[in-house]
């Protein structure tokens, strides 16, 4: 399906641009958090929504997880998700310079948080590389403790195919690990690869 | 009047909309403060702008709003709060002082960075929305489904104890077809009983003058020729008459004994199944537990020794039938109690106006959080199907209804007491 709506070298092009907005994404959590991020290489797959919750579950594997939603509006509109292993929520509060033990909506409120961060860094990133502007609106918790394949209900997303990028968090000196996965419908897919053609032309 | 410029428009919205902006530099020093701002922080923009942010506001949450805002300064980008997690950054009065609901105005707001031409983030700008109502409505949702969860859940225990009802019941008819099917047994045995019990004191009579008869014949003894003689001594001692003779009387004896012991357990069982009964009757309460006591014999005779410390009662106004119930659960439940080999107390007496029977084991004991419940209907430590399926709460309602209480004390690892007190007569609804 990816040959039918992305050439290769557009592929190439987005999977490069993606880099290099999460390149700087890294620098600036990184600044941050205080902490060196490392950052996979994005991983670029155009699904039917049906085959996303199995994506997710390779990504993350069986364990239960905790995940926020957050969507974002402009020239490119979609939603981005990021999952957390329950093991790693507890390292946020270290993270985020909180030492007292946490509440629940303290403890949200930096998910959120860390969330937002990680969405409006890799996602500014890329809106730069390719001259968007973009828009995002206020984080929300999915689930908490949830099965990842019972995250998003596919029945109820209308577009024949998603474009799912996928992005791994980690930090250097301690376990904390994260995944975000940027979701665009097929409309926003096309509006990207068009972006990507102007950016190839202005080589 | 000249048309508005785009600035101006722009400048009047930020100022008159329903949401809260303001705006603070690098250094937290408030550089806008809209009419929403104003008007609930009761402060106006031009006693704040220019003063640091904290200053102004000391009961903002400092460390974390400064946190935030530098987080929208480096990574150049949105940040929220939520009113589900942080329920307000400023305390505000709300928009329902008469209706109420909530301490405070419930908000959402939005951090958004304040770029120059070149990029740079030079302000943060802080919009506050009032969710009251949303927040209010989905708290009243909330509590809504967490009173649904509830009483799901109080729905599912009535459920499970319906059905530990019904098995109660079943356990208590089939007790009630046993005891009934007893009694028809008892009632078909008493004739036979009666014309054996008969034949065998007619044959007690006959062996008597049979004696009679076979002394003469002893005493003639000598007189008879010597041949003869000689022939019944050979026989007398081939059948050893002596041992014969004192063994025929104990045998008829033994056999009468044996006779009256039937007569006994069958007039005891049907004493004891007379389970339709609900009259009160004058009644002899040691007869009821002698009775009781025989009937469950055999449960308990591997397991105790019954000791009994009978007082001085007087005739007790009640049903018998019901407190037989009452007797053989307590004697029952008391040889369950021990493990391998005890003692099954039992002691009457008077107190006051009334009476008292008191069943002690020397069992394991009832741990104190068990011995909270063991009244309770449906309560059981017993497998489905173990003891007698009336329990305790039956027991229970028995003794009440006859005007009596019943409690319990118990050690555990030394064993337990149930005391049952009754008055002498039955309670007034029933005239004497």
């Amino acid at each position: 399906m990816t040959a039918t709506l992305f050439s290769e070298d557009q592929r190439d092009a987005l999977q490069e641009l993606t880099n290099i907005g999460m390149g700087q994404a890294g620098a600036s959590v990184a600044a941050v958090l205080g902490e060196f991020v490392q950052l996979s290489v994005p991983r670029i797959l155009v699904l039917k929504p049906t085959l996303i919750p199995a994506a997710l579950e390779r990504i993350v594997g069986p364990e239960p997880v905790t995940a926020v939603r957050q969507g974002f509006h402009g020239d490119l509109r979609g939603e981005a998700v990021v999952v957390y292993g329950a093991a790693h929520c507890r390292e946020l509060a270290d993270l985020m310079g909180y030492d007292d033990a946490l509440d629940e909506a303290t403890e949200r409120e930096l998910l959120l948080d860390v969330s937002n961060v990680l969405v409006g860094a890799c996602l500014g990133g890329l809106a730069e590389q390719i001259d968007a502007e973009m828009g995002f609106s206020a984080p929300s918790l999915m689930a908490t403790g949830a099965e990842v394949g019972s995250l998003l209900d596919v029945e109820r997303m209308d577009s024949p195919c998603a474009l799912f990028v996928e992005v791994n968090f980690s930090l250097e000196k301690r376990s904390f690990a994260c995944h975000l996965v940027m979701l665009l419908p097929e409309d926003q897919i096309l509006v990207l690869r068009d972006a990507i053609d102007r950016f190839l032309a202005s080589l | 009047m000249s048309e508005l410029t785009h600035a101006e428009l722009g400048g009047f919205i930020a100022d008159r909309v329903e949401v809260g902006v303001f705006a603070v530099d690098a250094a937290f020093n408030i550089t806008l403060w809209n009419r929403f701002m104003a008007t609930h922080s009761r402060r106006p923009a031009a006693e704040v702008i220019g003063r640091n942010l904290f200053e102004c506001f000391p009961d903002l949450p400092q460390p974390w709003l400064e946190r935030k805002v530098r987080h929208v300064q480096a990574l150049r980008n949105y940040a929220f709060t939520s009113w589900t997690q942080r329920p307000y950054l400023f305390r505000f009065d709300h928009n329902r002082p008469i209706t109420g609901g909530v301490d405070a105005m419930r908000q959402n707001c939005t951090f958004l960075p304040v770029k120059n031409e070149a990029g740079e983030v030079v302000q943060v700008c802080v919009t506050v929305q009032d969710v009251t109502d949303n927040a209010i409505a989905h708290e009243e949702l909330a509590a809504s489904m967490a009173e649904i969860e509830r009483e799901k859940a109080e729905q599912r225990k009535l459920i499970g104890e319906l059905a530990q009802a019904q098995n109660q019941l079943l356990q208590s008819e089939k007790l009630a077809s046993i005891g009934q099917l007893a009694a028809g047994v008892a009632h078909e045995i008493n004739n036979p009983i009666g014309f054996v019990n008969s034949n065998l004191g007619t044959l007690a009579s006959y062996v008597d003058e049979l004696m009679v008869v076979l002394d003469a014949y002893t005493g003639a003894h000598d007189q008879l020729p010597e041949a003869l003689r000689t022939a019944i001594d050979a026989q007398i001692k081939g059948v050893d008459l002596d041992y014969l003779r004192e063994d025929l009387v104990s045998l008829v004896t033994e056999s009468r004994d044996g006779l009256d012991r039937v007569k006994k357990i069958v007039q005891d069982l049907k004493d004891f199944s007379r389970m339709g009964e609900s009259e009160a009757a004058w009644a002899d309460l040691h007869h009821c537990l002698d009775t009781t006591l025989n009937v469950v014999a055999n449960e308990i005779k591997y397991k105790a020794d019954v000791v009994k410390h009978y007082g001085a009662l007087p005739e007790v106004e009640c049903v018998a039938s019901q407190l037989n119930q009452v007797f053989m659960n307590l004697v029952v439940n008391a040889a369950q109690a021990i493990a391998e080999h005890g003692t099954i107390t039992i002691t009457t007496g008077t107190e006051g106006e009334g009476v008292f029977v008191a069943v002690r084991d020397t069992g394991a004991g009832i741990p104190p959080e068990v011995k909270k419940r063991i009244f309770d209907p449906f309560y059981t430590t017993k497998p489905v199907g173990t003891g007698t399926g009336l329990g305790l709460s039956v027991s229970y309602s028995i003794v009440e209804r006859h005007g009596g209480r019943i409690a319990v004390d118990s050690q555990v690892g030394e064993g337990t007491e149930f005391r049952i007190w009754l008055p002498i007569r039955y309670p007034a609804a029933h005239p004497a």
